[in-house]
């Protein structure tokens, strides 16, 4: 335990004290900023929209910072043979991989925290009508992301850092389409497509199942009992993503 | 009655598979070692003999294809390793390093802090303890380098080219800590080629060709086969 704890430290960090990150969460802070000036042509809903571009522009930019960090950190330390500083040390690879993990969540945390802050406050600011829900919001991407990045670690121990990038943002636009695909399927009335895209559906996370966005702005009623089951569905995934990482990194010679 | 050896490797292969094609490189053909508790061993050989990979199976980095590597000591937490040309966490300052490795073994914060404290003097730089890694020079990476395989206070240490990099004050103050460490009964491995240190400070050697060992025994026996031992070094490696 006492490897993970330190191993997170130093991932914290490593991951926060890139100044990448930071011209990341510039552009994000901007972004925000911009949905004043969407709101200001949409007649009487300036709250509303400021909050729907908001949420997007935290998905967006918290997407980037999960697939690229995550697909580095595992990379990173193989290329620049820290590895063999670590693992000549009582660490095992299962401690490195949580580690590495629990040390982008910190960082994770304070990158959705300040853009979702910043946003409740812009929004409150401006519009007047900031409620906590846009919080909750912030947090069910946490949630969402926290699956990306197990996934794209998963996949920085099989190859390159681009091709774990790429792979971790195909996870989540296929997470997405995921409910939708199975939907679609059933319509069919094909027992080997249904069969198939039940598959797919249980291999990639459905996130439009914890994503309250819509509920944010007042489309959609949220079925809070739902969004628990799915969260805790994606955080005993990231368990198990993260058990194969480890096992897939455990064959690695150095 | 011998007691037991620090290090012992018997009949070590090591293959890889590169390229496309996964051709098959054997690395090491067969190495017999056996590294005697408390001696200042120096590997020797030239460039691709196979001394690297040896050390890197015995840590475990890499696995053998076939032989076994049994260390004298209970586990890595005994073990102290500098690896070729080191790189380390470049937003890291070196006190940070040295503290991050220290949590690495478990060490509790008050024995950290003053190993860190201790180890930055011996490697001569306090003065640059606050410094952050990306800054140091390459023989200021190599002394952190060594700082780091000490941190835990190993039995066995394994340096692989303690000296590159090192200008002649730095070679003087690895040299004076690989002898402390002698003197404290540690066992110390090392690479090196520069043969003049090996001389100084080992007792026992073995020189590695072609991913096998071909010659190993005292420095003395060496020096009696050849004048310097630089020429019985070219002896055997073009033999």
């Amino acid at each position: 335990m006492k490897q993970v704890a330190a191993i997170a430290v130093n991932t914290f960090k490593e991951t926060i004290r890139d100044r990448v990150l930071a011209v990341i969460v510039v552009f994000a802070l901007i972004m925000i900023v911009g949905g004043l000036w969407l709101g200001s042509i949409s007649l009487g809903e300036q709250g509303r929209m400021m909050k729907d571009f908001g949420l997007v522009a935290v998905t967006f930019f918290g997407l980037i910072v999960a697939v690229f960090v995550a697909a580095g950190l595992v990379h990173k330390e193989v290329e620049k043979r820290t590895v063999f500083v670590l693992f000549s040390k009582p660490v095992s690879r299962a401690a490195f991989i949580t580690g590495k993990f629990i040390g982008l969540c910190g960082t994770m945390a304070v990158v959705l925290a300040g853009m979702g802050v910043f946003l409740f406050l812009l929004v409150w600011a401006v519009a007047g009508d900031a409620s906590s829900m846009i919080l909750v919001a912030v947090l069910m991407i946490y949630v969402q992301l926290l699956a990306v990045m197990a996934v794209t670690i998963f996949f920085s121990t099989m190859g390159s850092a681009i091709l774990a990038s790429v792979l971790g943002i195909c996870v989540f636009v296929a997470g997405q389409l995921s409910h939708n695909v199975l939907s679609l399927t059933r319509l069919g009335k094909n027992a080997v497509t249904e069969a198939l895209s039940w598959v797919i559906y249980v291999v990639i996370p459905n996130f439009s199942a914890v994503d309250v966005k819509a509920g944010v702005v007042g489309e959609d009623t949220l079925a809070w009992g739902e969004i628990a089951i799915w969260s805790g569905y994606l955080l005993a995934y990231v368990v198990v993503v993260l058990a194969l990482a480890s096992l897939v990194f455990r064959r690695k010679e150095f | 009655m011998t007691s037991a050896p620090a290090v012992h490797i018997s009949g070590l292969h090591k293959t890889v598979h590169v390229g496309f094609r996964r051709r098959a490189v054997q690395i090491l053909k067969g190495v017999d070692l056996r590294v005697e508790d408390g001696a200042v061993f120096g590997l020797l050989g030239p460039n691709g003999a196979g001394k690297t990979t040896t050390v890197k199976v015995a840590l475990g980095l890499m696995r053998p294809t076939s032989g076994s590597v049994e260390l004298g000591v209970p586990g890595l937490s005994h073990v102290g390793y500098l690896p070729e040309n080191p790189y380390f966490y470049d937003y890291l300052s070196g006190r940070e390093f040295l503290g991050f490795c220290g949590q690495l073994f478990g060490l509790d914060a008050d024995v950290r802090r003053e190993r860190v404290r201790a180890l930055l003097g011996d490697v001569g730089l306090e003065a640059a303890a606050d410094t952050h890694l990306r800054k140091y020079s390459k023989g200021m990476l190599q002394r952190i380098g060594i700082a780091q395989a000490l941190v835990n206070d190993p039995e066995l240490v394994l340096l692989d080219e303690p000296m590159t990099g090192l200008d002649p004050v730095g070679r003087v103050e690895v040299k004076r800590i690989i002898e402390s460490l002698h003197e404290r009964g540690k066992t110390v491995l090392f690479n090196s080629h520069i043969l003049s240190d090996v001389n100084e400070l080992c007792s026992q050697i073995a020189i590695m060709r072609e991913g096998r060992v071909v010659w190993h025994g005292s420095v003395d026996d060496a020096l009696e086969d050849a004048p310097t031992l630089e020429d019985f070094f070219m002896k055997v490696v073009t033999a």
